[in-house]
């Protein structure tokens, strides 16, 4: 299992300033394997959640090809790239990421539904269970604090069981307990089930959670000191 | 949940959540389909409404006897006969004639008619008093009566002088002794008989003589010589009958026949040739601001005894239908080989086939722009909406779901709208024409049944067309440009 971004750069078009575009990701090559956790870190507007918007599918680069396996993903139809993202690739966005006029299990189970697979409930307890929020299945999204719905939004895409994991910013509303729990919970994921988890973030923890770790800045790639075993248990 | 399901709540949760916004978009809907259905079912009723009004402008189609042929009662009933029970107003039958008001030595124009038709195929006509509706009336056009001064109540005499006729005072029911009729009829082997006959003063028989030349002198020949025969003949009132105190001589039967035919010939020959005269009671004076005033209106019966025919002139037809179904009407009349000849009354007619068009296109012209309107209202509030959930769908998008997954989504809300919507327009719409079918026409309308579906599909089609730039909208919502943050 591997995914593998190909030369991919993201250029913007820019009404002001001198140029004319602006470069969000320059040209860079990066491969994601089974079983391994990396984190991207980075100061805000360094191309970080461009960089994984390109990797999960969700944003297509202006050059170069991201691989999944044997495909290219911007090479599929909307139909058959949003099958592969529903099936093999989860997402967790930035902020709030709940559709209001769904329980919290609805909302976690959405992605099946939105294909019409057969639900894994009890998958999804176990990760509610996990992350914490067991108790919250029959609530609405709107009586959530912050920080129990960016746990939704893990345990949505943990519920999803994918190939490859994205989360921006999992955990921006999380006190420090929760925020060790869910990278714990998320590099976990990728060791024992042997899948890729990509995280993007400003919390320094989760270098310590990394098997391989990068730095963002001003749209450059840089791989950052191997911090892999210096995380608690 | 099945995937249905799951469909079903979103859209639903999307109509609740959004409720004053979804109340606008049904509402706007609701009353487009409305002033459809009610135009439409005014549309669809206004012939029959405006063929109901349009018949106070008077006939519209006219029988008339074809060339050489005569117009009986008979005919006419016939000819009627291929107009549809439904579409026929009225049918009023006319003959004219000249008829002499002898205490003023006057004549004037009679219409013999019926009058319970003439109601129906002019309902403009104005009387001061009342039709006639029994034997011996008369109605006296205005310009008569202004005329000669007669009111309502006065008695009219009037006499029918047949062509030909002196002109004499002679009532129908005596002649002067020394009268002369004669008469012919065929006899044995088609050769005719002539008879001629003298009448003592009350109108019998005074002699006879016959000239059966043409007959076999053995047989027929025998009669204008047998005085047993010609004898028995005098005294007898005419008309005479074989049988009936005369007796046929024998051995020439037919030719005795002929005689008492020919007899009674000349008898009806003369009977038609004499004046009569009847006494009339005016029960009415017609105001119609046209020729009519100039005419006197009696029954048909009356016009009948007067000249001894009952033959018609003309009928005027009053006839609910377009002009393209009255003149199949009238070509079907003319060309069924009934000897009667129909023809339209072009200028109302085509008069109401042109108000018609112009109300046909009015009503268009408003459905369109309402619809339009519509539209334009469904497919604001639909942006709208969209663009309220644009994180929503932005997210959904995230997780999987495929343009055409969003696509469905708002379509299946926009059509749900179209059929509330619809069904509302369909009942509202014909509360509406109700209401403008009994304020504007009078009459209440009935109901379409097809009406409903056809709103309800007209309903769903602009619901959906209104909902194609929204969907185009969302389709084109990046997830990752709307997910960046907030």
């Amino acid at each position: 299992m591997l995914m593998k971004a190909e030369n991919i750069s993201k250029r913007y078009l820019r009404k002001t300033g001198g140029a004319n575009y602006f470069l969000a990701v320059k040209p860079l090559n990066l491969e994601l394997s089974a079983g391994e956790t990396v984190v991207l870190m980075g100061r805000s507007g360094s191309g970080k959640t461009t960089l994984l918007n390109m990797l999960c599918g969700l944003l297509s680069p202006t050059e170069g090809e991201v691989w999944f396996n044997d495909t290219s993903l911007y090479r599929l139809d909307d139909q058959a790239l949003s099958c592969l993202r529903s099936e093999r690739i989860a997402a967790v966005p930035q902020g709030r990421s709940a559709i209001d006029t769904l329980t919290v299990l609805e909302n976690i189970l959405l992605p099946a539904k939105l294909y019409g697979r057969s639900l894994p409930v009890s998958d999804a307890r176990q990760w509610m269970e996990r992350l914490d929020i067991a108790h919250l299945g029959d609530a609405r999204p709107a009586e959530l604090s912050g920080g129990e719905l960016r746990r939704v939004a893990i345990v949505r895409a943990l519920t999803q069981s994918p190939d490859f994991l994205f989360a921006d910013e999992p955990t921006s509303d999380l006190d420090d307990e929760n925020t060790r729990l869910v990278l714990s919970t998320l590099r976990d994921y990728a060791h024992e089930r042997n899948r890729a988890v990509f995280i993007v973030t400003h919390e320094s923890e989760a270098m310590a959670y990394a098997d391989r770790s990068f730095r963002m800045d001003g749209g450059q790639l840089i791989p950052a000191a191997d911090m892999k075993g210096a995380a608690p248990a | 949940m099945t995937k249905r399901r799951m469909f079903l709540r979103m859209v639903t949760a999307s109509l609740l959540r959004r409720r004053s916004r979804m109340l606008i978009a049904l509402l706007s809907i609701g009353i487009g389909a409305t002033i459809l259905a009610g135009l439409v079912t005014i549309y669809v009723d206004v012939p029959r409404q405006m063929g109901a009004q349009f018949r106070s402008y008077g006939a519209n189609m006219l029988l008339l006897p074809q060339n050489g042929e005569t117009l009986g009662s008979e005919r006419l009933a016939e000819a009627l006969r291929m107009i549809p029970e439904e579409a026929l107003v009225g049918a009023a039958p006319y003959r004219y004639v000249r008829l002499d008001m002898t205490t003023r030595q006057q004549s004037f124009t009679a219409a013999g008619t019926d009058f319970s038709q003439i109601t129906k195929t002019s309902p403009y006509f104005s009387v001061e008093g009342a039709y006639p509706s029994e034997p011996r009336q008369v109605l006296v056009g205005s310009g008569i009566a202004d005329k000669i001064g007669v009111r309502v109540g006065s008695s009219m005499e009037l006499t029918y002088q047949p062509t030909g006729s002196a002109g004499s005072q002679t009532s129908a029911e005596s002649r002067a002794p020394g009268a002369v009729l004669s008469g012919k009829a065929e006899g044995f082997g088609g050769g005719l008989v002539y008879v001629t006959a003298t009448l003592d003063g009350q109108s019998k028989i005074a002699s006879v003589s016959v000239d059966a030349s043409t007959q076999t002198p053995e047989y027929g020949g025998r009669v204008q010589e047998d005085e047993a025969f010609l004898n028995q003949l005098v005294g007898q009132s005419l008309p005479v009958a074989l049988g009936d105190g005369v007796d046929a001589l024998t051995g020439a039967t037919v030719t005795s026949a002929a005689v008492v035919e020919a007899l009674n010939q000349a008898t009806a020959a003369d009977a038609a040739a004499r004046p009569r005269t009847l006494n009339f009671t005016v029960t009415g004076i017609l105001t119609t601001g046209g020729e009519e005033e100039g005419y006197l209106f009696l029954s048909l019966q009356d016009m009948e005894n007067l000249t001894g025919s009952d033959q018609l002139d003309v009928a005027e037809l009053s006839v609910s239908a377009n002009v393209d179904q009255l003149e199949t009407y009238a070509n079907a009349i003319t060309e069924s080989g009934g000897g009667v000849q129909a023809r339209l009354v072009k200028r109302v007619a085509k008069s109401e086939a042109s108000v018609l068009e112009k109300l046909t296109a009015l009503v268009f012209l408003v459905t369109l722009v309402v619809l339009l309107l519509t539209m334009i209202c469904v497919s604001t509030t639909m942006m709208a909406v969209v663009s309220e959930r644009r994180r929503e769908i932005g997210l959904r998008k995230a997780l999987g779901a495929s343009d055409g997954s969003i696509r469905a989504e708002f379509l299946g809300e926009g059509l749900f709208l179209g059929l509330l919507g619809g069904v509302m327009g369909a009942i509202l719409g014909f509360v509406f024409a109700q209401v403008v079918s009994v304020n504007v026409f009078g009459s209440s309308i009935t109901f379409q049944p097809l009406l409903l579906p056809a709103t309800v599909i007209v309903s769903m089609i602009i619901a959906a067309a209104s909902c194609l730039l929204p969907i185009k909208r969302a389709v084109a919502i990046d997830p990752a440009i709307v997910l960046k943050g907030e």
